[in-house]
């Protein structure tokens, strides 16, 4: 009887009864069993920890993926970066446009470090900052933006003060074929892009991007230049001389565990009004070249130890014609190079912990000067040079450990030392944790420091009759604080309020100067302080694709007792993206800005804040899942706004943004 | 003027609107955690064919494959709008879940389901087989064997020991569990299990068996102490094993097929996860000749492959 049970518990479970069999599994089936348990284990370990979960750091970030990019219809990075929590852009008299983060902004906005796949893109040496040549890098080759509010030298180095800016290309899989579009828009403004990728079967890869930028410029009507309220010739009031060509072609070239990669950028680009306050009558010319080269590779010494080396150059060159009076014309250049190395270990101590430690080496370079002088762009004459040739060397060594003690904690530990041939070393801590303290809610708190680097200009000006450089300067230091929570109280909801405080210090700013009116000096403070505010809930069902998100910003930046001028008290974003069907959906987008008040001392009204309404509607994969087309209009209602014009240049008036504007993509997959 | 160019603007936005609609139709997408393990593909490949038998149509998404890959599956699921989600491997669910929690998701080729995050509309099928049919079957060959001891990882199976560890008590068998962080730890945690039990069980768990070297240590202990191995797959009878009773994986793919079908058509119950339907029972009798080891003979009956030695 207990047989005849048994046997029916068996013929119960054995389903699938096999014929008898000679011989059992092989060796080979125990590696194909092996390897399928070496998947499992990777959910808990991954290959490489470090890329957390956005719920899981410490630090504040936020993700913007492609086909976010694709529904905002982003003309360029900065268009995707203004959607940002604790991000405002606004209009530079030099053309450049200026990253606002956390209530600070700059003309150059060196406080802030822009990558591309991981590498630096500081390469202007002289005057910081990565939006010269990459304020409006195209976007349609970008995977994803992942922007990192708070200070990063810890790990990053140099510049990563305020915020870090990683923008991901598409790489060999992502493209696998040619991928072309074309964009076209207001402002006489046409863009265009071919990608190609391809993975060989000998574990080979290349991905090339090219993309081609032309536009006449917005066209801002310029009231007054410094020569005109003097009353003397100008060619003001006239309009914003800003018109663009550029040139993007980059690489990713791999074999193995190798991989060659860079970009290269030429651009040419007029000016907003000029660098001499004098609006240009076209003959004004910007002309950069920037690229880098990076070969790199990934040496894997266990399962759990890997090694990352890479040696890098980097190039920036400046040739730019400055119109500074009808008849005056400045010619002023140079080449910056960086080359060095790195060399970072990556140990996963065991499934809860990882290491990364690693040192970096690099020579920095400033040669090639051109400073010149004439009464026309054709005819200059060689003058004194205003900046000097200048090498510094610099390295560093950084740790940091990601620890999850339990299941629901993430802590994080790191420092960074830095030590420069010109102003010393500068050490950068950061610590922080992230506690799930119940399921779906998230707390979060770090402390970090980071530091800004002196640029040569700050350091070497020269021969310049309104500022000289100070040799002496030390870097710009900030210390930040910050706490949250992240909480998802619903499916497809998620929330996360966020307060931070940043006490920057040594500020780098042009003081009183005894033979010129001014000098650069580490003079002064700024304590920023404000609360971010964001949700965003992803429907699901029959409205799969749509979501409707906001963000809300407090921010009180103080220096000397004062809120800082020309920035925005609060800022708000609110969109809603809704998908009609599997194909096509239609985007909204609604900026409002506070007023920003002036300086001490200016007497103008402060600079009326805004709502700006932006809509968009986007086909994707139409025929054969081949095609997208995308059709933009910005500021559809055409209001009427200004960005501020600093105290300095009061006499000439805010600067007006456009109306109107539209734009229109087709993208083509092959 | 203003107002004109709005209704202008209007007009076109409308246009396009009323363009829209080249709904698909509804379908299967089938997110593989990599297509090139062998599971995971032999699953895949069998539940492709019950769909295509159904006239169902499916979409396949391997990670392994995609760079981005939560970005382009989320945006898949947005063009695609599947039924459900075929999940296979646990990257694969963990991942559709994050992206997709309302989606109806259907898993199988994860390790140890109860670890999962399963809300509501998750179906699955089991990775192993049911702990109280397999102690079952241990007792009905070994009537002898009175405890039987396991090495695991707390992260991988914590919840799969305990139900194995509540099974074997009601059916009148100790489990002596020794959890280890790496697998580093086998040798000094063989050591400590092996003189205490009269088996020794291997279970699916990833930590435990990172290597071949992990495998060879494990069984080169039990041999050294004359110690029986059971396993949950018949690539460890080679190894020394002298019972395994496995899975199918083939049975796998095509029980949740049929369940994809099952909950396509609203027939199961929410929450609904089965035991593996399929099995194969493999004795390797050389192994169990060399341990003197009894078993009863009646038992034979039930198996599906006996292993001899080479002469």
């Amino acid at each position: 009887m207990i047989k005849y049970l048994y046997t029916l518990l068996v013929g119960a479970l054995v389903l699938n009864s096999s014929a008898f069999a000679d011989a059992s599994a092989s060796n080979d089936d125990l590696e194909k069993e092996l390897a399928y348990l070496a998947a499992e284990r990777q959910v808990v370990v991954t290959a490489s920890k470090m890329e957390e979960h956005v719920d899981k750091t410490v630090a504040t970030t936020t993700v913007i993926t492609q086909d976010d990019i694709a529904h905002i219809g982003a003309r360029n990075l900065l268009d995707v970066l203004r959607l940002v929590p604790g991000i405002g852009i606004t209009q530079s008299q030099l053309g450049i446009r200026e990253i606002e983060v956390r209530g600070v902004k700059t003309l150059a906005s060196e406080k802030v470090q822009v990558m591309l796949n991981g590498h630096p893109l500081d390469h202007n040496l002289q005057n910081a900052g990565s939006t010269w040549v990459y304020d409006d890098l195209p976007v349609d080759t970008i995977k994803r933006v992942e922007v990192v509010r708070g200070p990063g030298s810890a790990l990053y180095g140099a510049n990563a003060f305020l915020a870090v800016i990683n923008i991901i290309t598409q790489n060999a899989k992502d493209l696998n074929g040619l991928h072309t579009s074309a964009g076209w828009g207001s402002f006489d403004t046409q863009q265009y892009r071919a990608s190609w990728g391809k993975q060989f079967k000998n574990s080979a890869e290349a991905a090339l991007h090219f993309n081609f930028t032309d536009t006449n410029g917005i066209k801002s009507p310029i009231s007054a230049d410094s020569l005109s309220v003097q009353g003397l010739s100008s060619a003001a009031p006239g309009k914003s001389q800003l018109t663009e060509g550029r040139y993007d072609l980059e690489w990713q070239l791999g074999y193995q565990d190798f991989k060659l990669d860079g970009r290269f950028i030429n651009k040419k680009t007029g000016t907003f009004f000029g660098v001499a306050t004098v609006l240009s009558d076209g003959r004004t010319q910007q002309d950069y070249n920037d690229y880098f080269l990076r070969l790199s590779r990934t040496w894997k010494i266990q399962d759990k130890f890997t090694v990352d080396t890479q040696v890098f150059h980097d190039s920036y060159s400046a040739d730019n014609i400055w119109q500074i009076a009808p008849t005056q014309f400045f010619r002023t250049g140079f080449q910056d190079t960086r080359t060095g190395g790195e060399i970072q270990a990556n140990y996963h101590i065991s499934d809860a912990q990882t290491v990364i430690s690693g040192f970096s080496y690099a020579k920095e370079q400033q040669d090639n000067l051109i400073d010149q002088l004439g009464i026309d762009s054709e005819h200059l004459i060689p003058t004194l040079p205003t900046t000097e040739e200048r090498i510094r060397r610099r390295w560093g060594v950084y740790i940091e450990d990601v620890w999850d003690p339990f299941k629901n904690v993430r802590m994080t530990l790191g420092a960074r030392y830095d030590r420069y041939s010109d102003f010393g070393g500068t050490f950068n801590p950061r610590m922080g944790f992230n506690w799930e303290f119940i399921k779906n809610y998230s707390l979060k708190f770090s402390y970090g420091t980071a530091y800004r680097a002196p640029a040569f200009g700050e350091l070497g000006l020269v021969n310049n009759p309104v500022v000289l450089g100070n040799p002496m300067l030390k870097p710009e230091e900030v210390k930040t604080f910050e706490t949250g929570i992240i909480a998802h109280p619903v499916a497809g909801l998620t929330t996360q309020a966020t307060y931070y405080h940043s006490a920057i210090n040594q500020l780098i700013s042009q003081v009183s100067g005894q033979t010129t009116a001014f000098r650069y000096d580490n003079n002064g403070s700024v304590v920023a302080e404000g609360v971010e505010l964001e949700t965003r809930y992803d429907f699901d069902g029959n409205l799969q694709g749509s979501y409707i998100s906001a963000n809300h910003i407090l921010q009180h930046s103080v220096q000397l007792g004062q809120q800082l001028a020309d920035v925005p008290r609060h800022r708000t974003n609110l969109i809603v993206n809704w998908a009609f069907d599997n194909t096509w959906s239609s985007f909204a987008h609604v900026l409002i800005k506070g007023n920003t008040l002036r300086n001490l001392g200016d007497t103008r009204n402060d600079v009326p804040g805004y709502a700006l309404f932006d809509m968009g509607l986007l086909g994707k994969n139409m025929f054969g899942k081949k095609v997208d087309i995308s059709f933009n209009v910005y500021n559809l209602f055409d209001k009427r706004y200004y960005d501020p014009a600093p105290t300095s240049l009061s006499f000439i008036g805010d600067y007006q943004m456009p109306g109107r504007a539209f734009f229109g993509h087709v993208s083509l997959r092959f | 003027m203003k107002i004109m160019d709005f209704c202008k603007v209007l007009i076109l936005l409308s246009v396009f609107w009323v363009s829209a609609g080249f709904a698909q139709p509804s379908k299967v997408l089938i997110v593989n955690s990599d297509n090139t393990v062998f599971r995971y593909g032999t699953i895949a490949s069998e539940f492709k064919k019950v769909l295509q038998q159904n006239a169902y149509q499916w979409t396949e998404f391997n990670l392994n494959s995609h760079a981005d890959a939560e970005a382009e599956l989320k945006q898949l699921i947005q063009q695609e709008n599947p039924v459900l989600i075929y999940c296979i491997g646990t990257k694969a669910y963990s991942l559709a879940r994050n992206v997709a929690s309302n989606k109806k998701l259907l898993f199988s080729a994860a390790i140890n389901w109860r670890r999962l995050d399963i809300g509501e509309g998750t179906y699955g099928v089991a990775n192993e087989l049911s702990s109280a049919q397999e102690i079952s079957l241990l007792r009905y060959f070994f009537p002898t064997i009175k405890t039987i001891g396991l090495l695991y990882n707390d992260k991988f199976s914590r919840e799969y020991v305990e139900t194995i560890k509540k099974d074997a008590s009601t059916l009148g068998i100790n489990i002596i569990n020794q959890p280890i962080n790496d697998a580093q730890e086998i040798g000094d945690a063989l050591n400590e299990l092996l003189p205490k039990i009269d088996m020794f069980w291997i279970i699916s768990d990833p930590v435990v068996l990172s290597s071949k070297a992990s495998v060879q240590q494990i069984f080169q202990a039990a041999q050294q102490r004359q110690k029986p191995v059971y396993a949950y797959s018949d690539v460890f009878i080679e190894q020394g094993a002298v019972l395994a009773i496995s899975a199918d994986l083939a049975t796998i793919g095509r029980q949740s097929a049929s369940l994809a079908l099952m909950v396509d058509k609203d027939k199961v119950s929410e929450g609904t996860v089965q035991n593996p339907a399929g099995s194969t029972v493999t004795l390797n009798k050389c192994a169990l000749d060399a341990l003197r080891l009894n078993f009863n003979q009646d038992a034979l009956d039930s198996v599906n492959k006996i292993v001899e030695c080479n002469k």
